[in-house]
C-alpha cells in the first residue's frame, strides 16, 4: 500500500523533508559560476568590495506580514547587507556580500520559517516589464496633473460674462493652457499615436486611430487659435476638453493593466517545477550534485524520493512509483521499475532511483506541453481584434464624414469647415464608444475580486456571458488535491473510532500521504485523543508500518499491531480498484480502510446550479475511466471521458466548438494547459500550475466551484450594461453627428457632449458594482 | 489684476515642477509596493526577532 499516494504529493515534496538533502541542494548555488543566474555584481561606488545583488523566488509567502519576517531573517545572516522582500509579485532581492557569505548561508535561513526561496531563472528579465509599468504611471499621472491645471485655467472663461475678463489675461490664461497640454499631447498620448501608426502601417485601422486624429485636430485647432485668434479656424480652444478626454482614456488603460498585473499568475515559478540541481554520476562512479542546465543526453542521475525528475530518461536502476498526475491527470503514483520511461516534471515518491537521460530542455514531454500551450494561445481568437473589426466600419464612417464635412463646408466658409471637421471627430470621439465596455468590464471585475474571482483578461467576461458549454478537469478541479478517508470495515467488536485510532498511532510516525490521510481521518473522528500507544515503530518502504501495542485494560487488540498492504497484513485482499489499507493484528484483520479523492465540498451544488441555468456540463480527464464515470455518476454528469491526453482534451474543447458551442473550462493541471489556452473561456483552480494559471482568463485562488454561477451571473449582467452603454453610445453619435456635420455645433457644445456622454457611460457601469459600495473602478487596485 | 501676469507664469512653471517631483516619485520606485510599507509602519521593532513566524 505504500505506493498509494495522493496527487498533492506534487505540493509539498516541493519542499523536502530531507534537511540534510537540502543544504547539499542549496550548496549548489554556491559555485561562482551559477551566480550569474540569478545574481549581477553590484557596480556602485565600491566596485571592489564583492557585493552582488540576487533575485529570488519566494514560496510559502501569504500576506505583506510575511515578507517583514523574511527580510529580518534574512538580515540576520552575516554579509547579507539588504534584503527587500516584495509581497506582490513574491520576489525577494538580496544584496550580499561574496567575501563574508554564500548564497546557501542565506538561502536556508528562511527555511526554518517554513518558507523557501529559489533563484529566480529569469532573473533580471522583469526589469523591462517594471520600467514598461513606471512609464504608463508617470504617462498616467502627467495627464491627471495637467488636466486639473488645465481646467483652472480654462474655469474663469466659463464662468465670467462676456468682457469681465480682459483680452491680456485672456491670452495669457490660454498660453498657460497650451503650455501644459504640450506633455499631454506629445507626452502621454503618444501610446495612442504610436498605435494608430502601427495599424496604418500594417493597413489596418484601429481603435486608435480616431482618438489619434481628434487629439492632434483638437490640439493643432487650439493651438492655431491661441496664437492667431483671428485666423480662419476660429478662436475657441479646446486643451480642457482635450486634457480631460487623454485622463480618462488612460486611467482605464492603467487600471486594466494594474488589474492584469496583479491577478498574473507568476510565470517565473513555471521552472522550478524542473529541480535546480540533481547528483550526476561521474567517471569514477561518485555523484556531484550539478545544475540540471550542465545535464546532457547520457548522463546518469539520481532522483530521491521528493524530488522531480530533471529530465525524460530511462530507470536505469531501483524501483520506485512517480507522481505524474500534473502532467498527465493520472491520480495514482504510476510503479516505474527500472527499464521504465519517467517523465521531465513528475515526482520520485518512493525509493532513490538512478536515471540515464535521453531528452534534456525542449524536447521534453513537459517543454511539448508548454509548446503546444503557447500554440493553442496564439490560435485563439482575439476579442480584442474582433472588437476593433466591429468598430472598423464606424471609424471609416467617422473618419469619412469629417472629411466630407470639411470639403462641403470649404467651399462656403473655410472656418465653418474647419470647425465642423473637428465637431465631428469630437462629437463622436470614440470616448463614450471606447469606454462603454471597458468601464463595465472593469467594474465587474472589481466586482468579481470582491467575490474571490480573480480577472486575468477583460475581454474574457465578454465570452463568458455567452458560454453554453463548460468542461471540468477531474483530479485537482472536481477533486480536492488531498485524499480522504472513504469508507471503514472494522471486524466485529472494534468500532470504526476505535480502528482509527489504532491507525493512527502507527500512521503518526509516517510522512507517507496515506498515513498523513488517516492520521487526519482520525483527528477528524476523535479530536486526536490517544489512550493507548505503540512502541517500536518501524516503517517497511512500500509495503507499511509495524509497531507493539501497549497493553491496556478494554482494548480488543493486542500485541504486534501492522498497517499496510494485505500482503504485508497477511489478510486477504479485497477486490475493487480502490486504495485501500489494512490493518491487522496476530489475530488478523482489525479494520480495512477505503481512501479517495474527495469531491470538493461546493461541486455537487456548483455543477446543479450551472445546469440549472442551462449549461452543458463535461467530465474530461487523464484519470483511469473508472475512476472518471464513478465521479461522472456522483455529480450526474453526462458527458465524461477518461484517459484523456492532453492533446485529446484540446481536440475534444475543437470538436465542440466546431459544433458553434462557447466553452469555457475548468483545469488546474499543467494537462488542462492546451485545452485552457484553447477554450472560449478558462477558468483555473488557484493551487494549479503557474502555467495553467498564466493561462486562463480567471482564476478561482480558494477553488470554490460555487463561484461558477456567479460568475456567470455577474457576466452577463455586465454585457447588458455594455449592451446598454452601446446603445446610448450609438444614439448619442445618431444625434450629433448630423448636428455637426450640418456645422450646428459649436466646438464648446461638442467637447461637452462628449465629457457627459463618457460620464453617463461610466455611472451606468457603476452599478455593477452592487447598490450598497463605492464604484470598483474607483477604488485603488492594489 | 497686473500681478495675474505673473502669477499665471508662475503656476505654469509650478506645475512643471510638480511634474518633475512626481517623475522622481516614479522613477525611484515609491508607487511601487503600497501594502507593504505601510504595514512596516505598524511592525513594532521589538517584536521583529528573526525565527518568530508572525500570524
Amino acid at each position: 500500500m505504500q505506493d498509494a499516494v495522493l496527487s498533492s504529493c506534487a505540493a509539498f515534496s516541493g519542499a523536502s523533508p530531507l534537511v540534510a538533502e537540502t543544504a547539499s541542494r542549496l550548496a549548489v548555488f554556491d559555485h561562482p559560476d551559477e551566480w550569474s543566474v540569478f545574481s549581477r555584481p553590484r557596480e556602485d561606488a565600491c566596485a571592489t568590495s564583492g557585493l552582488w545583488e540576487s533575485q529570488l523566488v519566494v514560496r510559502g509567502m501569504h500576506c505583506a506580514a510575511c515578507s517583514l519576517t523574511l527580510e529580518q531573517a534574512l538580515l540576520g545572516v552575516a554579509g547579507v547587507i539588504s534584503a527587500r522582500v516584495s509581497a506582490t509579485s513574491r520576489r525577494a532581492s538580496i544584496t550580499w556580500s561574496a567575501a563574508l557569505t554564500r548564497p546557501s548561508d542565506w538561502m536556508a535561513a528562511p527555511n526554518s520559517l517554513g518558507y523557501e526561496m529559489l533563484p529566480a531563472a529569469d532573473a533580471f528579465s522583469s526589469d523591462s516589464g517594471r520600467e514598461e509599468a513606471r512609464l504608463a504611471l508617470w504617462r498616467w499621472l502627467v495627464a491627471g496633473f495637467c488636466m486639473m491645471q488645465v481646467m483652472m485655467y480654462a474655469a474663469p472663461t466659463y464662468f465670467s460674462s462676456p468682457g469681465e475678463i480682459s483680452a491680456d489675461i485672456e491670452k495669457l490664461l490660454r498660453w498657460a493652457s497650451w503650455v501644459l497640454s504640450l506633455p499631454v499631447v506629445f507626452f502621454s498620448c503618444s501610446p495612442f499615436f504610436g498605435n494608430a501608426l502601427r495599424a496604418i502601417k500594417r493597413g489596418s485601422i484601429s481603435m486608435d486611430l480616431p482618438v489619434a486624429l481628434g487629439i492632434a485636430m483638437t490640439f493643432l485647432v487650439s493651438t492655431a487659435a491661441t496664437f492667431d485668434p483671428l485666423g480662419w479656424w476660429g478662436k475657441e480652444v479646446f486643451f480642457d476638453s482635450l486634457t480631460m478626454f487623454v485622463f480618462f482614456l488612460l486611467t482605464g488603460r492603467w487600471l486594466e493593466q494594474r488589474l492584469r498585473q496583479r491577478t498574473a499568475g507568476s510565470l517565473d515559478q513555471l521552472m522550478q517545477r524542473l529541480p535546480g540541481s540533481v547528483e550526476r554520476r561521474q567517471a569514477d562512479g561518485r555523484f556531484e550534485r550539478v545544475a540540471v542546465r550542465r545535464l546532457r543526453p547520457g548522463d546518469v542521475v539520481r532522483v530521491l524520493p521528493g524530488e522531480a525528475f530533471p529530465a525524460d530518461g530511462i530507470v536505469l536502476s531501483g524501483d520506485t512509483s512517480t507522481d505524474e498526475a500534473l502532467l498527465t491527470g493520472e491520480s495514482r503514483p504510476v510503479a516505474r521499475a527500472s527499464g521504465a520511461s519517467v517523465l521531465a516534471g513528475s515526482y520520485n515518491l518512493l525509493h532513490p532511483v538512478e536515471v540515464r537521460v535521453d531528452r534534456i530542455g525542449n524536447t521534453t514531454r513537459y517543454s511539448r506541453i508548454v509548446a503546444l500551450m503557447e500554440q493553442a494561445s496564439v490560435e485563439k481568437p482575439r476579442l480584442a481584434m474582433l472588437a476593433d473589426q466591429v468598430a472598423r466600419p464606424f471609424l471609416w464612417f467617422v473618419l469619412l464624414a469629417a472629411a466630407g464635412a470639411a470639403v462641403f463646408w470649404w467651399r462656403a466658409d473655410p472656418a465653418r469647415a474647419v470647425m465642423a471637421a473637428v465637431a465631428v471627430l469630437v462629437v463622436t470621439c470614440p470616448c463614450a464608444l471606447s469606454l462603454a465596455t471597458p468601464s463595465a468590464m472593469l467594474t465587474a471585475a472589481g466586482r468579481m475580486a470582491q467575490r474571490g474571482t480573480l480577472v486575468r483578461r477583460l475581454q474574457a467576461i465578454e465570452s463568458l456571458a455567452s458560454v453554453d458549454t463548460i468542461i471540468f478537469d477531474k483530479t485537482g478541479t472536481l477533486t480536492d488535491a488531498h485524499m480522504g478517508l472513504q469508507s471503514v470495515d472494522a471486524r466485529a467488536g472494534v468500532t470504526h473510532v476505535q480502528a482509527l485510532e489504532l491507525a493512527c498511532l502507527l500512521a503518526r510516525n509516517s510522512l507517507h500521504p496515506v498515513s498523513r490521510a488517516l492520521v487526519n481521518a482520525s483527528s477528524l473522528a476523535c479530536g486526536g485523543a490517544v489512550s493507548q500507544s505503540v512502541s517500536e515503530v518501524s516503517e517497511f518502504a512500500g509495503q507499511g508500518l509495524e509497531g507493539r501495542l501497549e497493553r491496556s485494560p478494554g482494548s480488543a487488540c493486542s500485541g504486534k499491531l501492522r498497517l499496510g498492504s494485505a500482503l504485508f497484513c497477511n489478510v486477504d485482499e479485497w477486490p475493487g480498484d480502490d486504495r485501500r489499507v489494512y490493518l491487522a493484528d496476530a489475530q488478523g484483520l482489525i479494520a480495512r480502510f477505503v481512501l479517495g479523492e474527495t469531491l470538493r465540498p461546493d461541486a455537487v451544488q456548483a455543477v446543479a446550479a450551472l445546469r440549472a441555468v442551462g449549461i452543458d456540463v463535461h467530465l474530461l480527464s487523464g484519470d483511469r475511466e473508472q475512476a472518471v464515470s464513478m465521479l461522472a455518476e456522483r455529480l450526474a454528469i453526462g458527458n465524461a471521458r477518461g484517459h484523456c491526453t492532453p492533446e485529446e482534451k484540446l481536440a475534444y474543447l475543437k470538436g465542440l466548438q466546431g459544433q458553434g458551442r462557447k466553452v469555457m473550462m475548468v483545469g488546474d493541471g499543467l494537462n488542462d494547459g492546451p485545452s485552457l489556452a484553447g477554450a472560449d473561456v478558462s477558468v483555473a483552480i488557484g493551487s494549479a500550475v503557474p502555467l495553467a494559471q498564466a493561462r486562463s482568463d480567471f482564476i478561482l485562488p480558494s477553488g470554490q466551484l460555487g463561484r461558477l454561477p456567479e460568475m456567470l451571473a455577474q457576466s452577463r449582467r455586465c454585457m447588458r450594461v455594455v449592451r446598454q452603454n452601446l446603445w446610448w453610445a450609438a444614439l448619442y453619435n445618431a444625434l450629433c453627428v448630423p448636428l455637426a456635420l450640418a456645422g450646428y455645433l459649436p466646438a464648446w457644445a461638442s467637447g461637452l457632449g462628449m465629457a457627459v456622454s463618457s460620464l453617463l457611460v461610466v455611472v451606468n457601469a457603476a452599478r455593477l458594482a452592487g447598490p450598497d459600495r463605492p464604484p470598483a473602478l474607483l477604488r485603488p487596485a492594489a | 489684476m497686473d500681478v495675474l501676469f505673473l502669477l499665471i507664469p508662475l503656476s505654469v512653471l509650478l506645475a512643471l515642477g510638480i511634474i518633475a517631483v512626481l517623475a522622481w516619485a516614479v522613477w525611484s520606485g515609491q508607487f511601487e509596493d503600497l501594502e507593504q510599507e505601510g504595514q512596516r509602519i505598524i511592525e513594532n521593532e521589538a517584536e521583529k526577532a528573526p525565527g518568530e513566524p508572525q500570524a
